[in-house]
């Protein structure tokens, strides 16, 4: 099994829109969170959205959009968009321009790209509506393509040129965790050389907005207090969009490369919970097994890790449960490995989310700190025994988990490694 | 003036929608567009053409498309795939209430087609029988004349006109001594390329005077009149040619020939007359083949 890299990164998210600006955001803590302008009305039982800024991409008209002079993107290609299909494309170009990789290094039969995303709820929906006031010959050539799940896939494969392996992951929240641990398989056992992995999201009302029907959204009115993982206050999570990229790379492309990864990307598990369509297991069953089989594949012990990056959405129940799955997988080391969840603030990124982290730890294990538990106040008592870090730790993890589970009751750990660790 | 044989009408709504429909658009889009819902004057039909294409074109096509050659081809010449071409017809049809059928926008190639396709149905006139595409094998399964002495690379062949294109390599083999260091298109070449393009138009055409299939062994040269030459072809220029029968009645058909480089007069031939016979009762005429086109000075 050959080692498998992290070369390049990209970001429009919440906490910035590169790389520089998201490592500063991370390491000082500060939140991407606003009141979202589309939410402050009565009936709405949500008021705070981590939100993207320097994009206006509301309209469902892709020509109505305004996004910052730096990305200059054809119409042609524009046209078949959602807002994260611009989001992906523009972070995309930052991880190639990131990674130096040349055209030829890109548009080889040996480079691949695996996406997720919810697809576009608004784009759906407003084609849906047009089909039935007007006729679906009233209806865009590209309604399809903009806006149904895999609408990530099909743009950037074109707009990029990419010759290797390609698809779309969906399993909610823990669909990048999916994308990123087949492109590490692909790669290790040496299928595709190179392999691009995407997480976007809308983060809109259409987007974001379903969830509150579910009451997992946080109602707090004030974006400070909105999303506190493991606090006892927390109430549910804080929607986000944008987008995340990261290219992984086999070492023998780094290495003839010559440029420095971030991380290596150690090894994956996965496990399901065979329980509930929404709701974790109680115990952390499939999460525990993920992280298990996430440290037997990669060769390495509980006593090794220094840090975790938590699925921790700010639930009341799921929190609950990653933590047991914790406790049941680190038993002793439990109470010192830390402990952090960064959707306290970006949000959660949905699919994205992963992708997402994956990108934050990799900051963090270049950039030599450990991000600590932003919002956190008051610890949920039932969370005591953990190790917690109020501020951002002066050293960079060696060895870390990075946790997601998404509906269904799926779960995936990576495992990530520092560079010469 | 012409006008639509149902003037389309625009009530205050429609109105609304056809502006927001073509907010962006040029004004004059806007202006023709309003002008033939009002009055249904055909006139106004080729600006919303024009406009709407200019609308979904990059940039970098626009001036091409304002040159006002109507030759142009909207996906090869102007860079449109053809997603973009539903855009476009999506568009044209919400300006101007009329309807295209997909099998009727696949014959639809340059913008005279478009123009003249709606032209004819607001009219209630029979659409213009879909000309046909010949790609280049096509071609060169359809004449006689062969590389290196084919010079129609590709065309369109109608009941009432054919059209066609050669670019010139730059590696044809006259092109050495003609001239010495300065390589141009000879004019007789333009020419014998109007002869080939005419030679496929009695092949393919299917017109109505020709009363039976035309033998391809049996069509030559007879001769030309008022040939007149406008400009120099270079290499990497593409010839535009179309031809338009005057007078077929076999054995004889005689046609008048234009070429045109980049929207540009090239060459033009009142009359190039050629003889032909049916596959039935080969005539043999004692004629000078195609291929040995009298040389005109250029």
């Amino acid at each position: 099994m050959r080692k498998v890299f992290i070369t390049g990164l990209g970001f429009i998210s919440s906490i910035g829109n590169d790389k520089a600006a998201v490592e500063a955001n991370l390491r000082g803590l500060r939140h991407g969170f606003e009141l979202y302008p589309p939410f402050q009305r009565p009936e709405i039982p949500v008021k705070v959205m981590g939100t993207i800024k320097e994009f206006a991409v509301s309209s469902v008209d892709a020509e109505d959009w305004t996004f910052p002079a730096r990305y200059s993107i054809r119409r042609e290609l524009l046209r078949s968009m959602a807002p994260h299909g611009l989001y992906a494309h523009c972070a995309m170009l930052q991880a190639i321009e990131d990674a130096r990789l040349a055209e030829g290094d890109l548009q080889s039969d040996l480079t691949g790209l695996y996406c997720a995303s919810a697809g576009s709820p608004m784009v759906l929906t407003y084609y849906l509506q047009r089909m039935r006031d007007l006729g679906v010959s009233r209806c865009s050539p590209v309604g399809v393509v903009a806006s149904i799940s895999g609408t990530l896939n099909f743009n950037l494969v074109a707009a990029f040129k990419i010759r290797g392996h390609s698809c779309g992951f969906s399993s909610a929240c823990a669909s990048t965790g999916h994308a990123l641990g087949f492109a590490y398989d692909d790669i290790a056992v040496g299928r595709q050389e190179r392999m691009i992995v995407v997480g976007a999201e809308d983060g809109n009302t259409e987007a974001v907005l379903p969830f509150a029907g579910m009451r997992a959204l946080s109602s707090a009115t004030n974006p400070d207090l909105a999303s506190r993982p493991f606090d006892i206050g927390r109430d549910g999570f804080v929607g986000t969009g944008g987008a995340t990229v990261l290219v992984l790379e086999s070492e023998e492309s780094v290495a003839r490369r010559a440029v420095t990864p971030y991380a290596e990307l150690a090894g994956w598990g996965q496990a399901s919970d065979g329980y509930n369509v929404a709701i974790s297991h109680p115990e952390g069953l499939g999460l525990a097994s993920a992280m298990q089989r996430a440290l037997r594949s990669s060769g390495l012990t509980p006593a090794q890790v220094d840090y975790i990056n938590a699925h921790a959405t700010s639930t009341s129940i799921g929190d609950a449960s990653e933590v047991k799955a914790i406790r049941s997988v680190f038993g002793p080391e439990a109470g010192r490995v830390a402990v952090s969840s960064t959707k306290a603030l970006t949000g959660h990124g949905l699919s994205m989310a992963t992708a997402l982290e994956t990108g934050l730890c990799a900051l963090a294990m270049r950039g030599g700190f450990t991000p600590g538990c932003a919002g956190l106040r008051h610890v949920d008592p039932m969370f005591g025994d953990l190790n917690l870090p109020r501020d951002t730790l002066p050293v960079g993890p060696r060895v870390l988990l990075n946790n997601a589970s998404g509906f269904g009751g799926a779960n995936v750990s990576l495992v990530m490694r520092a560079v010469g660790g | 003036m012409v006008r639509a044989t149902v003037v389309p009408g625009l009530s205050p709504a429609d109105e609304t929608i056809l502006r927001e429909a073509l907010k962006r658009c040029s004004p004059a889009t806007l202006e023709a567009a309003l002008a033939y819902r009002r009055t249904g004057a055909v006139a106004a039909i080729p600006t919303v053409v024009l406009g709407v294409i200019e609308r979904f074109v990059d940039p970098e096509h626009r001036e091409r498309l304002r040159s006002g050659n109507t030759d142009l081809r909207v996906i090869e010449d102007l860079g449109v795939d053809s997603l973009t071409m539903l855009e476009v017809v999506m568009l044209v049809e919400e300006s101007l209430k009329v309807s295209i059928k997909n099998e009727e926008l696949r014959e639809l190639r340059t913008l005279a087609d478009i123009n003249l396709f709606i032209e004819a149905r607001v009219c209630g006139r029979p659409v213009p029988a879909p000309p046909r595409h010949l790609p280049a094998e096509a071609v060169q399964e359809a004449l006689p004349m062969q590389a290196p002495f084919l010079f129609v690379q590709e065309a369109t062949v109608g009941p009432a006109a054919a059209t066609g294109r050669y670019q010139v390599a730059g590696t044809e083999f006259f092109l050495q001594g003609h001239f010495k260091n300065n390589p141009v298109l000879p004019a007789s070449i333009m020419l014998e390329a109007l002869g080939q393009l005419a030679v496929l138009f009695l092949l393919r055409s299917g017109a109505p005077e020709l009363e039976q299939a035309v033998d391809p062994a049996a069509v030559f040269f007879t001769g030309c009149e008022g040939v007149r030459c406008h400009r120099v072809v270079k290499p990497g220029e593409t010839l535009a040619l179309s031809v338009r029968p005057k007078r077929i009645k076999a054995p004889l058909a005689t046609f008048e020939g234009t070429v045109k480089v980049g929207g540009e007069k090239a060459a033009f031939a009142e009359e190039i007359t050629l003889t032909f016979g049916y596959v039935a009762a080969v005539a043999v005429a004692g004629s000078v083949p195609a291929t040995a086109s009298a040389p005109v000075s250029s």
